[in-house]
């Protein structure tokens, strides 16, 4: 139906951007605590909201193609997908710290088939967004983190990983079997290509290598007193950079989220692991930035389980559906012991 | 759940009149679910001449081949608009009707009612999806608790269906269709008629191959000979079960049984097509932007005759975006809304869309 809208010959980019900016005019130009909008927020308390009312003009919004913000009428959730035929690139710029995210569909084949040369040995997983990041910077001190599917992939082994699913025993029996009553001709058992099926990656991020380095320094804890508090979010993206469907034993998963207030950003990657009947993983990397101090907090956590273990936990309330809380990776970390934990921080 | 009561027979009845099941297909194209004794009544009837049927299916050309499909009703639609309708045109479906798509019930209905209705015209092969235990954990399960209520048997008389849907089918003599792919159990077709197929689907054998078999086109066939003679044949998976095939398992099946090539679903592929083995073997995948957020292409093969075909790539139903568009989408809305002709082109530009599109897009505190 959207295509409708789209001339058929094309409007120059000078034009769209006019454009743009003359709709990001009009959007501004409306009240921005207007009772249609706030009355839909309900998890900003009112009296919060005023206490902790964003400095004008402290934050730059890059992408006038998307909707006001409730909160200061300037705001920038990236839009899901580009309409026109620019690259979009949502993005957000406090004093001298900018996030920007992209969000493009999953890999073609061309593009597949360069990352297997890149990745050697390893099969791909079902579905890569190659084309997705997230991404921090401070243009000032010239540091950048990002992450994206690429460098998630390169931290996985090619190795055995030596998880097997949970009928795996039962079938190299029967195969066994059949082999020596010849029902099956000289087919090889042996396992043709090894590599870490369950693409677990212990990825933190991506730096450059002239980047100053994390001091390491497992005693610091990220603030939760600053990071729970409802401060309005000016900016938010959540996206998957890989995921597996383990030819459906289970879920492999790396997802990234993204959120910014007006003084600190926090994004979480998460790796998570679900081989049915056998195990759990949660692998966690949260990045601090606190915008004023310039000080960047990376923390990393490895959780993991017995899949029994956890499903024993979930004995109330999901009597017909026992399995659907299986998919929540949020539920599972709390099931999950710590196995690891790391933490660094960076003082620009 | 609103059901329309409209069609009051009994599930033991054996006889389902065209009118009964024309009524049916009106209800699920305009995207409502039929009432619980309508459903019990179809799975019956389907079963009973499904059973009959042998494990593999002979049809002819022209016809046109859809792959997985996974719950995506709306462009299931889509298909039929890019490809003609039933029975104007000949479908063959390869199996994954259910799962992960947020419209697996109203899917497997529709094609369930076109099979009876027009059972020369629509064959349905039966896919890794189409099983007990796969369902529980990717979404089919939870979908028929939603839509019917936790006390109905819905979900238990679909997959008991699931059981009797057939395995591979055969074009012109020639195009062997399957929905994963081959066996190391399978040398002739013949190996495949005798699988006792009315069961739920193995982790192991031939039939558990069929359905989730998986080609492997290894890039170094051409630089390294001596690699060849390992990876082109049966491959067991790192994970322990399942198998990957090579070009050499392929040309061997065919050369043995008269064939000429594999049609074959199971995989995504961004182009909504995907080719091995210089076209011995091919995937047709027919679920575009899968899962509502992969921005894949979708395809359905038009085959003609048996040297001639087309593949008709295609993208995600403009109603799948409204879906995923909490502003136009008000929580609750049936399916049959988004057919409502009343419903216009949305204004993206008014201020009604975009506060509610900014008020209602998600975000967490997540910590």
């Amino acid at each position: 139906m959207d295509n409708k809208r789209v001339p058929r010959h094309g409007i120059s980019a000078i034009y769209v951007d006019q454009a743009r900016e003359a709709f990001a005019q009009t959007v501004r130009a409306r009240d921005p605590r207007s009772p249609a909008a706030t009355m839909n927020k309900p998890q900003v308390a009112v009296g919060h909201d005023i206490a902790t009312i964003p400095r004008p003009n402290r934050h730059r919004c890059k992408n006038p193609n998307n909707p006001a913000c409730p909160h200061c009428s300037a705001v920038i959730i990236p839009a899901p997908k580009a309409t026109l035929p620019l690259e979009d690139t949502p993005s957000i710029s406090i004093e001298d710290w900018t996030i920007s995210t992209r969000k493009k569909p999953i890999l073609n084949s061309k593009e597949l088939d360069e990352w297997e040369t890149i990745l050697g040995g390893l099969t791909l997983p079902e579905m890569i967004f190659g084309n997705s990041f997230v991404r921090i910077e401070n243009e000032k001190k010239g540091w950048c983190l990002e992450f994206n599917a690429l460098d998630a992939l390169k931290a996985v082994k090619v190795e055995d990983s030596g998880i097997r699913v949970s009928y795996a025993h039962k079938w190299i029996k029967s195969k066994k079997e059949q082999q020596r009553t010849s029902e099956l001709d000289d087919n090889s058992l042996e396992i043709g290509q090894h590599y870490d099926w369950t693409y677990t990656t212990n990825y933190k991020g991506s730096l450059a290598s002239d980047n100053p380095p994390f001091t390491r320094d497992d005693s610091i804890e990220l603030p939760l007193d600053k990071l729970t508090r409802p401060d309005p979010i000016l900016f938010y993206d959540d996206m998957i950079l890989f995921e597996d469907e383990l030819a459906d034993n289970g879920i492999s998963v790396v997802n990234v989220k993204v959120r910014v207030m007006n003084e600190r950003a926090l994004i979480l990657s998460r790796f998570f692991l679900r081989v049915d009947g056998v195990l759990f993983r949660v692998y966690d990397t949260r990045v601090y930035v606190e915008f004023d101090e310039n000080r960047v907090v990376r923390e990393y956590k490895e959780h993991e389980n017995d899949y029994n273990a956890v499903l024993t936990k979930q004995n109330s309330g999901h009597g017909r559906d026992p399995k659907a809380i299986l998919r929540d990776s949020n539920w599972v970390a709390q099931q999950l012991p710590l196995v690891k934990r790391e933490c660094e921080f960076l003082q620009l | 759940m609103n059901f329309i009561p409209c069609i009051n027979f009994q599930p033991r009845l054996t006889y389902l009149s065209f009118m009964e099941l024309d009524r049916c297909l009106e209800l699920l194209y305009a995207g409502q679910l039929l009432p619980e004794a309508t459903l019990r009544a179809l799975c019956f009837k389907l079963k009973e001449k499904l059973v009959k049927e042998s494990n593999v299916v002979h049809i002819s050309t022209p016809v046109t081949v859809v792959g997985d499909l996974h719950g995506q009703f709306h462009d299931l639609l889509e298909i039929f608009e890019i490809g003609g309708a039933v029975p104007n045109t000949n479908y063959l479906f390869l199996g994954d009707y259910v799962d992960r798509g947020l419209y697996s019930v109203e899917t497997i209905s529709l094609l369930i009612v076109l099979k009876l209705r027009y059972p020369n015209r629509v064959h349905l092969l039966r896919g890794n999806h189409e099983s007990r235990q796969i369902t529980q954990s990717y979404g089919f399960y939870s979908e028929c608790l939603n839509k019917y209520g936790g006390a109905s048997g819905v979900w238990q008389c679909f997959t008991d269906l699931f059981d009797y849907l057939v395995l591979c089918c055969i074009i012109d003599n020639e195009l062997f269709c399957v929905h994963g792919g081959l066996s190391p159990n399978v040398q002739t077709i013949d190996q495949i008629r005798i699988i006792d197929r009315f069961r739920e689907i193995p982790h192991d054998g031939a039939m558990a191959d069929l359905v989730w078999s998986d080609p492997e086109d290894s890039a170094g066939d051409a630089n390294s000979p001596s690699s060849t003679s390992t990876t082109t044949h049966f491959q067991v998976s790192p994970r322990g079960a399942g198998y990957t095939f090579g070009r050499s398992v392929v040309e061997k099946f065919l050369q043995l049984n008269g064939m000429s090539r594999i049609y074959r679903a199971h995989q995504l592929c961004n182009e909504g097509y995907q080719v091995y083995f210089g076209g011995l073997v091919t995937t047709v995948w027919s679920a575009p932007n899968y899962c509502y957020r992969c921005g894949n292409k979708a395809s359905i093969l038009e085959l003609y005759d048996k040297d001639h075909s087309y593949f008709n790539v295609f993208e995600e139903a403009p109603e799948n975006k409204l879906l995923n568009n909490a502003a136009t989408a008000p929580n609750g809305t049936f399916l049959r809304d988004y057919f409502d002709e009343t419903v216009g082109p949305v204004d993206v530009f008014s201020d009604e869309y975009q506060v509610a599109s900014a008020s209602k897009r998600h975000v967490e505190y997540f910590l």
